[in-house]
């Protein structure tokens, strides 16, 4: 479980990016965050993570406080960044390899990898190949591929569906349902509102730090999420 | 999980193309430097042997000692077997110095006046490779230690782990160090197994442990700039930025501080000129001729010579004269010696004081550090060359006696002169340093590059623990 608390980030120059963000997210739960650029949503996930230190708040994994015990939080959280690079002088099986050690987990044999990157839809083939000939949309599967082999209950995705092509983010979003059946919470920011209504279970809209709006995916039902989230943020903005 | 970090390093680094032309090129370089470093030792061992039989042929073909002491003799120095891998300052200032009792000695025949191309462009000896190629590696491999994977988002990613920020950043400077010795140490060893399979090339115990000393040197000088890499990679956003940043001090090491230091070091403490400086010893010279000119005016006058018919009177007459004469000569060459050696030893000390200056000005750069450090466990530096020169300078008086004396044994008058006997010619002598004394030279330079690598590394260290990754 996933749950920030007052969760607020004042840069120097004055710049309040996060501003007393309130959110849970159970286990088993899809909860997408939406926004432009610039609004927090990517403040958020660095605060989760412990990158950066809030202004004010908290926020807490699997009940840790992540600003008290820091490295102790990141023991339940899997991260998928916007932009998988990795290692690319590695190939995918040492990639992964060397994620999951620090990651904690040392016996994962070979055909372990190999199934799971079977299972986030990579080719045997890709398995021996270094990474920097890989795709945008096969890394971004890896890093997916790394998140699993984590195992953690919770999994945090920034733009996870940037860059892939329509195929590859249907099959991503199958996948993460897969996940949700397995009672990870799910946090995923994103701007790809299209496929997220399909999978989420609630949604928020954050606009200048602030989470405006959050609804689930039931209070949702037959609206246009799109039409929905433009109408939204152009009525907050005219009110700022 | 460190050593996981600390193989991943070394694996990442050892699959990038950087790694494998480094490799090659440090390999082909090295060799190569070991290898000429060889043909030239060889090279001036055949030429100092040859030299010292040339000097030795000519001696014995002086007529008389007359001629000897104005010739003198020629002291060759011998080449230093650690040349092989420092070439030091040895090929600029000179291999022979010429002993005689007119002029005060100094090195001549440098390999630079016999071959001007060569002062163009430098010998190609290891220390120039460390000094200039494998610094600018060891940057090359750690401007993008930490800026680079924040740009990949692989800091992000390994951070999302429990992985603390302080395991991260010494397993990765463990790795790095551990790949920037593979391409260095490989040929090194080969190079050293040359050394040790080329005929004339011996190397004796107290060498090994120089040449042991001279590779911590290089480790130490390259490990600066590991270390400054690493804590500009962990203070920079961007990796271009890191890359001129140390680019930047890459320069102001290597060659601004080491020129600068020594132009600042001449402006605080001025020496004389070589030209005053001779100007001065000749005109004391002069001052002294006129003296003996006096001299010997006024004695013929109070001594004048006897009648050819008085031979016992002519004899006794003669034998005033050679003791005179003796005498005069040992007074005045002594005077000579004399003052030419306070000119000198006031020159000497001023420049030793500018060198000094120069020198420890110029140890805030790595780069001066490690040449003194080198050339000094090399036996190829300044000081060495001073304390060979001094050895020669404190040889020409011996000389500049012993020939005197067997002047005056001679016939004074003319006629035949006496064939110079030079078995009891006195030899110079000289006592390279000792490797206690060498070490307790280098030790400031030592002393010195490991503070450097501490305030660095712990200045990456702590930029690394507050460090964006964002």
């Amino acid at each position: 479980m996933l749950e920030t608390k007052d969760l607020t980030k004042k840069y120097e120059d004055g710049l309040l990016a996060l501003d007393h963000l309130n959110l849970r997210v159970e286990p088993g739960e899809i909860f997408c965050m939406f926004g432009a650029n610039g609004s927090g949503k990517t403040t958020a996930i660095n605060l989760i993570l412990g990158f950066i230190p809030p202004t004010k708040g908290t926020a807490f994994v699997e009940g840790v406080d992540v600003v008290k015990e820091p490295l102790k939080s990141k023991e339940h959280i899997s991260y998928v960044s916007e932009n998988v690079m990795l290692y690319g002088n590695f190939t995918a099986y040492q990639n992964l390899d060397y994620f999951s050690k620090l990651a904690g987990k040392r016996k994962i044999k070979r055909t372990e990898y190999a199934e799971v990157m079977k299972r986030v839809g990579l080719q045997e083939e890709a398995f021996d190949m270094r990474i920097k000939n890989f795709s945008k949309g096969m890394r971004q599967k890896l890093g997916i591929a790394v998140a699993i082999l984590k195992d953690a209950p919770n999994l945090i995705l920034d733009e996870p569906t940037s860059g892939l092509d329509p195929k590859s983010g249907q099959e991503f979003m199958g996948l993460l349902l897969e996940l949700k059946a397995k009672e990870k919470s799910i946090f995923i920011s994103s701007h790809d509102i299209f496929r997220a209504k399909f999978i989420a279970d609630r949604v928020g809209f954050m606009l200048q730090g602030k989470l405006v709006m959050m609804k689930t995916s039931e209070e949702l039902h037959g609206e246009d999420l799109n039409k929905l989230y433009l109408e939204y943020m152009h009525e907050h903005s005219v009110d700022e | 999980m460190l050593r996981d970090i600390i193989k991943k390093e070394i694996q990442d680094t050892i699959m990038s193309p950087r790694f494998v032309f480094t490799f090659l090129l440090c390999t082909i370089l090295i060799l190569l430097a070991v290898y000429t470093g060889i043909n030239n030792y060889q090279a001036e061992l055949k030429e100092h042997s040859a030299a010292m039989a040339l000097n030795k042929k000519n001696l014995e073909s002086q007529q008389g000692y007359q001629q000897l002491a104005g010739l003198g003799t020629k002291i060759n120095r011998k080449p230093q077997v650690l040349s092989t891998i420092v070439s030091g300052i040895w090929e600029a200032v000179g291999r022979v110095a010429s002993v005689n009792i007119a002029y005060d000695p100094n090195m001549t025949e440098s390999k630079y006046s016999s071959n001007p191309i060569f002062a163009v462009f430098g010998p190609l000896d290891l220390t120039f490779i460390v000094k200039i190629v494998l610094s600018l590696f060891a940057i090359l491999f750690t401007y993008d230690t930490i800026v680079g994977e924040k740009e990949k988002g692989t800091l992000k990613l390994a951070l999302s782990n429990k992985v603390p920020r302080d395991r991260l950043i010494l397993g990765k400077a463990i790795g790095g160090f551990v790949s920037l010795l593979i391409p260095l140490l490989i040929p090194l060893l080969i190079g050293l197994l040359l050394l040790m399979v080329y005929p004339n090339v011996s190397l004796v115990g107290g060498d090994w442990i120089r040449i042991a000393l001279i590779l911590l040197i290089f480790l130490l000088y390259l490990s600066v700039f590991f270390t400054l890499g690493l804590f500009v990679s962990a203070r920079t956003s961007r990796s271009s930025t890191s890359f001129l940043i140390l680019l930047f001090i890459w320069v102001t090491f290597v060659t601004v501080i080491p020129k600068a230091s020594v132009m600042i070091a001449s402006q605080i403490k001025p020496i004389p000129s070589v030209h005053e400086i001779t100007a001065q010893k000749d005109a004391y010279l002069q001052e002294i001729q006129k003296e003996a000119f006096a001299e010997r005016t006024e004695y013929f006058k109070n001594n004048p010579a006897p009648d050819k018919d008085q031979p016992e009177a002519r004899k006794k007459w003669e034998e005033g004269i050679r003791k005179w004469a003796e005498d005069l000569q040992q007074s005045l060459t002594g005077k000579i010696d004399e003052r030419n050696a306070a000119i000198e030893r006031d020159y000497q000390a001023k420049m030793q004081q500018q060198q000094r200056l120069a020198v420890n000005l110029s140890r805030i750069s790595p780069t001066s550090a490690m040449m003194f450090g080198a050339m000094s466990l090399a036996r190829t530096g300044v000081d060495e060359h001073d304390r060979f020169l001094s050895s020669v300078r404190t040889y020409k008086p011996i000389f500049t006696k012993w020939v005197n004396e067997k002047m005056m044994q001679g016939n004074i008058f003319g006629g035949e002169q006496i064939k110079p006997d030079l078995g009891d010619m006195p030899q110079h002598e000289f006592i390279p340093e000792r490797l206690e004394e060498s070490f307790q030279r280098v030790l400031p330079d030592i002393i010195l590059m490991i503070f450097l690598i501490i305030l660095f590394f712990v200045g990456a260290y702590v930029s690394f623990l507050r460090y964006d990754v964002r």
